[in-house]
């Protein structure tokens, strides 16, 4: 009886798989759109990211390669010579190598130090204030943005629609060679969220497949009990807003989260950052005003203003590291950088 | 049974190369008519005086409908539109009407919101009415303006003398989003017959932004383009714009 049953449906089943693919036969115009699916793996040991960016982005070679051609073409700026790749390069875990500020158009700066894009997946809100919602609608900043890449979407289309190669790019990705916004936004979106860096000697250790130094071990030690409860692992950040006890620049006055909240509470609060790669994203904070990983630790032994009402109350008392634990903590941050990721040629710029 | 479902599925995928009507359902139309007072509104050319006597002119005027649904008569469901996200804009008089298919029934009621609900703002990328390059979306806070008037007034202490209310903010006690339910007016009804088509005319008073729930003179507030307290009020105030003036069923 059960057997019966069993073929019964195998052969319901059967049948309904031949109804299936007689319809989609029978829709006839898409004979040329067949892309190549590709799962994101998430990293052994962890979290699932809060959202999925790919739910309604599926992610496929053509959309991530489309999206990698995005990100290093200067169309996408007013006058050129701005693409997303100029401030975000790869041998600077896609920040932008040893500057305070990056360079916009028509000689500006921008007013906050670029971060690194990776592991953007895990991060539910960009920006340093954690204005931008969702990852797709964040290249509308920087595009738009008049010390950046100033330019309009509408001329960006433009752009793209008239190149020999895009359209057929985009038809590959989407089905038809149709160029909008909502569909740039999503290729440039598989692009930056497939960037993960997960694979530096700290995590070799943590596979077991490397082993620490002594110094970088006891560095790791010092970590755990000062910078963990922030910069959590395996992500190396919480992605909470906190005030780490810097004055308010009195040029920039950047007021940080409480520009987006309206909540005085959240004055001087700024995005604890990730820390991977984070010997190759100096200058360091919001806005880069510290040079080396050396002043930051420093900063946390000694220069946090205690006084600041919205001081994180984990800093109330500063950090207490000893001059020979800073030294250690160098040596195991330095166990962060992720080459495999700084090198992956699928990142590079297309040729 | 599985299979029939299956066929079921089949049939429509098919029928989506041709017009997506349904022979079974009627036509709602619905026609914005924005007016200052009784006035119909023209952009950029005339002026106006709001309730405190403060003149105006207008050069943009958009709203967000969205969610726009029926209230059926004597029946506790209702019918919806489906991906219901509608940009009115005074300057493009195509926007001023759309419409949509609903299964047949007697109708007594209208509802929507006035802007985009809260899951559309943190959804990603959109398009159509949602697109970015209808200039409603602040990419630094990332969020949709839920409705935009600019212009400008003597009273306004602004460069140019220009009045610009962009209303947006959908989190918290700030949160801008307006839900409108308004009964067909007179005791009439909707009649959706398949094949058939019905139309809502709905005036919006632009006047009602300085003056209903909160005073709001432009000699105070003549820039109002964050979330806010100020934002929310003048939502307050422009969520009672809408009159149902006519209802017809061709």
């Amino acid at each position: 009886m059960t057997t019966r049953l069993t073929i019964s449906l195998f052969l319901l089943l059967a049948g309904a798989v031949w109804l299936l693919d007689a319809c989609k036969k029978s829709s006839g115009d898409n004979n040329q759109f067949n892309p190549t699916y590709l799962s994101f793996t998430i990293p052994a040991g962890w979290p699932q990211p809060a959202t999925d960016i790919f739910s309604n982005n599926r992610l496929t070679e053509e959309g991530f390669q489309l999206g990698r051609k995005l990100f290093y073409d200067g169309r996408l700026s007013r006058d050129g010579n701005f693409p997303c790749a100029s401030c975000h390069q790869q041998f600077a875990a896609f920040a932008t190598y040893d500057h305070q500020f990056s360079h916009g158009f028509n000689n500006t700066f921008t007013v906050r130090n670029a971060p690194g894009l990776f592991n953007l997946a895990w991060m539910k809100e960009m920006h340093w204030d954690g204005g931008v919602n969702h990852l797709e609608v964040q290249p509308l900043a920087p595009i738009t943005n008049t010390n950046e890449m100033a330019e309009t979407i509408e001329q960006v289309l433009q752009k793209l629609a008239a190149d020999s190669e895009y359209p057929r790019l985009f038809a590959a990705t989407f089905g038809d060679p149709t160029i909008n916004s909502q569909r740039m936004l999503k290729a440039l979106s598989q692009f930056m969220g497939s960037i993960v860096s997960a694979n530096s000697k700290y995590d070799q250790v943590k596979k077991g497949a490397a082993s620490f130094s002594p110094g970088e071990q006891s560095g790791y030690t010092v970590f755990k009990a000062h910078c963990n409860s922030c910069h959590t692992e395996p992500l190396f950040t919480d992605y909470s807003y906190r005030n780490n006890g810097f004055a308010l620049d009195p040029f920039l006055k950047d007021i940080g989260r409480m520009g987006i909240t309206g909540n005085p509470g959240d004055s001087l609060k700024f995005k604890v950052p990730t820390l991977r790669n984070v010997a190759l994203t100096f200058p360091y904070m919001h806005d880069g005003r510290r040079n080396s990983l050396s002043q930051v630790i420093e900063h946390y032994r000694n220069g946090i203003i205690t006084s600041q009402p919205t001081l994180d109350p984990l800093l109330k008392n500063r950090l207490p590291i000893t001059s020979q634990q800073r030294v250690a903590l160098l040596e195991f941050l330095q166990t962060l950088t992720d080459q495999s990721m700084l090198k992956d040629p699928r990142f590079e710029q297309p040729r | 049974m599985l299979a029939i479902g299956l066929l079921a599925g089949c049939q429509k995928t098919i029928s989506l190369g041709t017009e997506p009507v349904n022979s079974d359902s009627g036509t709602i139309k619905l026609t914005f008519r924005n007016q200052v007072g009784n006035t119909p509104l023209v952009l950029n050319t005339a002026t106006y005086n709001n309730p405190f006597g403060e003149s105006f002119t207008i050069n943009k005027f958009k709203y967000y409908i969205s969610n726009v649904k029926l209230g059926l008569s004597g029946v506790p469901t209702i019918a919806i539109e489906t991906e219901s996200y509608h940009l009115i804009d005074q300057g493009l008089p195509a926007s001023l009407s759309f419409s949509f298919p609903v299964a047949e029934g007697k109708f007594i009621s209208l509802l929507f919101l006035v802007g985009v609900d809260s899951t559309r703002n943190v959804s990603g990328a959109q398009t159509g009415a949602l697109d970015p390059l209808n200039d409603m979306f602040w990419t630094w806070n990332s969020g949709y303006i839920m409705a935009k008037l600019e212009g400008t007034s003597p009273q306004s202490n602004q460069a140019g003398n220009k009045i610009e209310y962009h209303i947006g903010g959908f989190k918290g006690a700030n949160n801008v989003l307006k839900p409108v339910s308004i009964l067909l007016p007179g005791g009439k009804f909707i009649d959706a017959r398949k094949g058939e088509v019905s139309e809502i005319i709905l005036e919006a008073d632009l006047q009602t932004w300085w003056q209903g729930i909160h005073d709001l003179r432009i000699g105070n507030s003549p820039v109002i383009t964050t979330p806010g307290i100020l934002a929310k009020n003048m939502a307050d105030n422009y969520a009672g714009m809408f009159t149902i003036t006519d209802v017809i069923n061709y």
